[in-house]
């Protein structure tokens, strides 16, 4: 077989994603339809940068999801002729190309893309809803009540914000560090905040009916601590929730680094919030103050913390990239954008594609999620 | 400019149509609207919130926004077409011709400049006055606007003044280029009563001596009356209703001028006797406007066929100066036949007693230093508060901003403990227990209901839900199907559709959500309610609405409302005892009768003086306090309304400087914090005397 020239690669990249298209083409469709009765989702749909940001992460979320039908070869399969082939090389013995080009160790660039995106819409979305998790769960309480606990934790906070972030996570996941155990403790200390955040969240509202609470909550917490066993002590029995020891340390990194900025946000919106007469009212029928923390206050925060969430997406991708290209935490084998371009970047003069195929994968990821963030902010600033 | 004749209007308004665009659609904010000014006339425009009024200022500023755009007609100032003129042009006329007075005096202020620089900076820049010549007058101004100590307010910033020093500032500031026209909108309604009549005072006689023409914005009639030689009504975007002042407000020519002087409480309504007669209905919005009359479909004149067929054009009145109406039946209507008289109600008698405050006091310590160090200071919010209300009864505590009245409303609800004193809810001490140790009975038996319609109710909570959160808290109803039940009979209770249960409160008008809001407080059967300024933010006509709507509530659960109002207006209208309160004391106490007759407390007859009321027949005695209320930092000793007491000559002795005075208690069980002597008080003359027809 002849090696493709580029029009074709491109025409049969396109023909690959065929599930991501359909998938986009069918939700703006139907978002477009029912885009007034959406809220801010829908009136996203009214301004271009917007748009063009979320077609872009809907494009990767989509290639994320159907990444087992997109993909050509095995990402980490290594077929021994292809090392560092250039573009569209036909694979012998098959009637496939490497649409990309092969990697140092053979293997196909473009799968190992594809592939890649789902590792990276797995991590950094989970590392970001649990740092918010952690920012909310004490930037709620410090806003609200203010005083010694406002000024203790404010403290804390700017300790960890004032702290070089790349040095912070030499030293977490250096070995000698990590003997000493503090990432697991502090995994234990960071986890256990989202299931504080749903009992809390869940006890508050259905106090008033004991048998519906004890419910709620009881299955909030067999659920979360079941998984906060897995995740943070490798102890879950049933093997279901787990997390290799490498990801576990670059995802709390993560976590640690990114909260302080959400306990900030969070703690500036409370205290504007709090005066406002629906708080007051709250509090003359005899409202706990989490429920007003929570279901009164959180819920007219979403603005603001919506446009951080995908900005913060954003910056916990390039962060895990710069990790994985440093060789930070990830294992070699995994396909992530970050260690990708690490991988290339050796022969980065003679065979640029390995590198710059996930670069170029990440900086689109980065510029969307900005796109869709500027667009729901300055949506929702309208009307 | 020169080939101006002055005896031709100054500002010509000639059929003008503003819309806004925005996304969704065209909005019409403004249509078919025409007026005149002439030299040295000061134009009043009425009409509720959203009907239009600021849009008309801005458009005569030509600063309509990017999305606002004149679709029609003209604006002729001085006989030249504002809406075909260049910027350039624009610039010139803006600031040195026309001047604007918003609202909210800071947004006019530079807060970083010192006030001297930025008076001097209009002659300078529109003028190019020399500096030292330009602070000259500056300093002239300032002491015309009437502020004390020029130098010193030449030399401070914006934010070391008070509102009314820094609205006085602003109108300086639109004076120092001695502009033909005046535009003021709302230039008080930031700011307090007695500081409101200062102004409105000093408006008048500025533009009396400089002849400037002016455009006075406001929703309260009262107001126009005081300030305006004639006025335009709006209503929804357009004039429906213009003429001379005492013309319209005695011979009006069109149903929405007449339901609106119905629905505002002037002296001599009273909730039993002659109550409130509220508009039906809702203002429309500009999109959703009916076809042919705006006002159809709330008018009790609507004709079918012949209102809802065609546009409505403005309509001379025959025999009345420059009077016009856009009614097209106000020839046939009887203009004297007597208003439907609403439903007459018994005056509930007061029942037993259910809150009873004794000497109670509210002291917030705070620290003056920058890092928390410093001497501490204590700010006195309530000082001895004493009175008691009884079941059936409403009592109205007034007083304006900063007076303690939210203190007391925190202190009583279980936000705030009591410095000392007692409060007796019931048969319960409550003064040391915050709201989280009382019990759920005696939470749900004193409830609040807020001032802000847009902040009452939670934004991202349908209606129903917020009610039904209400109930659970309040131990109501057994089941969730029992308390969605519950929930449409208070609804229905307010007299909103059930439907509304599904709403989002962004979907509900003011009113509406403010019914929301009491339903709310009255979930748990509250005994006590009380109201913190719960109509002052709606507009007129729903006003009385509201109003009804408490009152009827009350008869029904025989409540005890405790109504915190600055607009003595509607205090008189409906409360059975009022309290009178001044930098955390209570001035004065007693049944409405008494405490709006003589013997008054010298603040209350300020109080009474300055409120604007929207009736010709009225006359008022004109008392004008000077200065500022004094901060409750740094209280003046002895009686705390010494610094501006007109009456403080009269009582010998330096007694008024150094000695609180003490309750007198009149006849009647009226008392009056106050070292005039009986006989003196007994020589007061009524502020308020309605002359006969
Ligand atoms: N938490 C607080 N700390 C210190 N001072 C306070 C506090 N709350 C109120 N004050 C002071 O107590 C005085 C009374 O305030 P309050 O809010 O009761 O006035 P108000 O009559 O309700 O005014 P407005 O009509 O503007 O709401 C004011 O001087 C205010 O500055
Ligand atoms: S035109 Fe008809 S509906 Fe309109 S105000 Fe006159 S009588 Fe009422
Ligand atoms: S005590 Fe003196 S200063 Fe105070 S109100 Fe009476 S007369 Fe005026
Ligand atoms: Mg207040």
């Amino acid at each position: 077989m002849e090696p493709l020239s580029w029009p074709m690669i491109f025409a049969k990249m396109v023909v690959q994603f065929w599930p991501v298209w359909a998938a986009l083409i069918v939700t703006v469709a139907l978002s477009l339809h029912f885009r007034r009765r959406l809220g801010l989702y829908g009136k996203l749909f009214d301004s271009t940068v917007g748009l063009l940001g979320f077609v872009i992460v809907m494009f990767w979320v989509f290639t994320a999801l159907f990444a087992d039908l997109i993909i050509t070869f095995d990402p980490i399969a290594q077929i021994s002729q292809m090392k560092n082939v250039s573009p569209g090389t036909p694979v012998p013995g098959s009637d496939q190309w490497y649409l990309l080009g092969g990697d140092h160790l053979a293997r196909d660039v473009f799968s190992r893309v594809v592939m890649g995106a789902r590792r990276v819409l797995t991590i950094a979305p989970a590392a970001t809803v649990i740092a918010f998790m952690v920012g909310i769960t004490l930037g709620l309480p410090a806003g609200y009540f203010g005083g010694k606990l406002d000024t203790g934790l404010s403290f804390i906070a700017n300790l960890v914000l004032a702290f070089p972030v790349i040095l912070l996570f030499y030293l977490l996941v250096t070995p000698e560090i990590r003997q000493t155990g503090v990432p697991v403790v502090l995994a234990a200390v960071l986890f256990l905040f989202p299931v504080i955040f749903v009992s809390v969240l869940l006890n508050s509202r259905y106090f008033t009916n004991p048998a519906r609470r004890n419910l709620y909550v009881g299955a909030a917490l067999a659920v979360g601590l079941w998984a906060y066993s897995g995740l943070a002590f490798n102890a879950d029995p049933t093997g279901i929730w787990s997390m290799d020891p490498n990801l576990l340390n670059v995802f709390v990194s993560v976590v640690f680094v990114n909260a302080p900025t959400v306990f900030r946000i969070v703690r500036g919106i409370v205290m504007d919030l709090k005066s406002r007469d629906y708080v007051a009212a709250g509090q003359t029928r005899g409202e706990g103050p989490w429920y007003i923390m929570l279901w009164e206050i959180l819920p007219n925060a979403r603005g603001p913390l919506i446009v951080d969430f995908c900005l913060r997406i954003g910056y916990t991708t390039i962060l895990l990239g710069t990790l994985g290209f440093f060789g930070l935490g990830v294992s070699p084998e995994s396909p992530d954008w970050g260690s990708t371009i690490d991988d290339g970047r050796k022969l980065l003069s003679i065979y640029p594609h390995p590198a710059v195929v996930p670069a170029l994968a990440l900086m689109s990821l980065v510029l969307g999620l900005n796109l869709l963030a500027d667009g729901l902010r300055e949506e929702s600033m309208r009307d | 400019m020169t080939d101006w004749d002055p005896s031709k209007p100054i500002l010509e308004i000639e059929n003008l149509s503003i819309s806004f665009f925005t996304r969704l659609r065209e909005i019409p904010a403004v249509m078919d609207f025409s007026c005149t000014v002439m030299p040295g006339e000061a134009m009043g425009l009425v009409g509720e919130s959203g009907c239009g009024k600021s849009t008309v200022a801005l458009a005569v500023m030509r600063d309509l926004g990017k999305t606002g755009r004149i679709t029609g007609g003209a604006i002729k100032f001085k006989g030249r077409d504002l809406t075909t003129m260049t910027e350039e042009e624009l610039r010139h006329i803006r600031g040195s011709e026309i001047a604007m007075i918003y609202q909210e005096p800071m947004a006019s202020l530079n807060p970083a400049m010192r006030i001297g620089e930025q008076l001097a900076e209009v002659p300078i820049i529109h003028q190019n006055m020399p500096r030292a010549e330009a602070l000259a007058l500056a300093r002239q101004i300032i002491a015309d606007v009437r502020l004390p100590d020029p130098d010193r307010i030449l030399r401070a910033y914006p934010h070391q003044l008070s509102g009314g020093q820094q609205q006085r500032i602003v109108i300086a500031m639109a004076l120092m280029a001695k502009p033909a026209l005046l535009i003021l909108d709302e230039p008080t309604t930031a700011l307090d009563v007695t500081v409101e009549a200062g102004i409105v005072d000093l408006v008048k006689e500025l533009g009396a001596k400089y002849g400037t023409s002016m455009l006075f914005i406001s929703h309260n009639l009262g107001l126009i009356l005081d300030v305006c030689d004639r006025l335009c009504v709006m209503y929804s975007g357009e004039a429906v209703e213009t003429g001379n002042v005492r013309e319209v407000f005695d011979k009006m020519r069109h149903p929405y001028t007449q339901a609106l002087f119905r629905s505002i409480p002037l002296p001599g309504a009273d909730k039993n006797s002659s109550p409130l007669i509220a508009i039906p209905g809702n203002f429309p919005l500009p999109h959703e406007r009916p076809k042919g009359c705006n006002f159809g479909p709330r008018c009790d004149y609507f004709r079918d066929g012949l209102c809802n067929a065609r546009d409505i054009p403005m309509d001379a009145v025959t025999d009345h100066d420059r009077h016009a109406t856009r009614c097209l039946r106000w020839t046939e209507i009887d203009w004297n036949a007597p208003a439907k008289v609403g439903k007459i109600t018994e005056k509930l008698p007061p029942g037993r007693l259910v809150l009873k405050m004794e000497d109670l006091k509210k002291y917030y310590a705070v620290s003056s230093g920058a890092f928390g160090g410093g001497a501490a200071k204590v700010v006195k919010a309530n000082e001895s508060l004493t009175f008691e209300a009884h079941e059936n009864e409403t009592l109205a505590i007034v007083g304006e901003s900063g007076c303690g009245k939210s203190t007391f409303a925190k202190v009583l609800m279980g936000l705030e403990t009591a410095t000392s004193g007692s409060i007796m809810l019931f048969d319960e001490n409550v003064q040391d227990t915050p709201i989280q140790a009382r019990n759920t009975d005696t939470v749900s038996k004193l409830q609040m209901v807020f001032q802000n319609p847009f902040d009452t109710l939670n934004p991202s909570m349908t209606v129903g839900r917020q009610i039904i959160r209400a109930l659970e808290i309040f131990q109501k109803g057994n089941s969730d199907a029992e308390r969605e039940a519950m929930m449409l009979n208070l609804l229905d209770m307010v007299k909103l559709p059930r439907a509304f249960a599904e709403r989002m409160p962004r979907q509900l008008s003011g009113g509406q959500k403010q019914r929301v809001g009491i339903a709310r407080a009255f979930a748990g059967g509250a005994k006590v309610v009380v109201a913190d300024e719960p109509v002052s933010a709606l507009d007129v006509s729903v006003q009385a609405a509201v109003t009804d709507l408490l009152m009827d509530i009350q008869r029904e659960n025989h409540t005890t409302l405790l109504f915190i109002s600055h607009d003595l207006s509607i205090v008189r209208y409906l409360s059975d005892r009022v309290m009178v309160m001044y930098l955390g004391h209570v001035v004065e106490l007693g049944s409405t009768d008494q405490v709006f007759a003589p013997p008054y407390h010298p603040y209350t007859e300020a109080l009474l003086s300055a409120v604007p009321i929207a009736d010709t027949r009225v006359q008022k005695r004109r008392i004008v306090l000077e200065g500022d209320i004094p901060s409750a930092m740094n209280p003046p000793p002895g009686c705390p309304f010494q610094t501006r007491c007109r009456w403080k000559s009269q009582v010998p002795g330096q007694l008024c400087e150094t000695v609180l005075p003490p309750v007198q208690v009149l006849a009647g069980g009226h008392q009056i914090k106050c070292h005039l002597s009986a006989e003196q008080l007994a020589r007061m003359e009524p502020v308020i005397t309605i002359a006969a027809e």
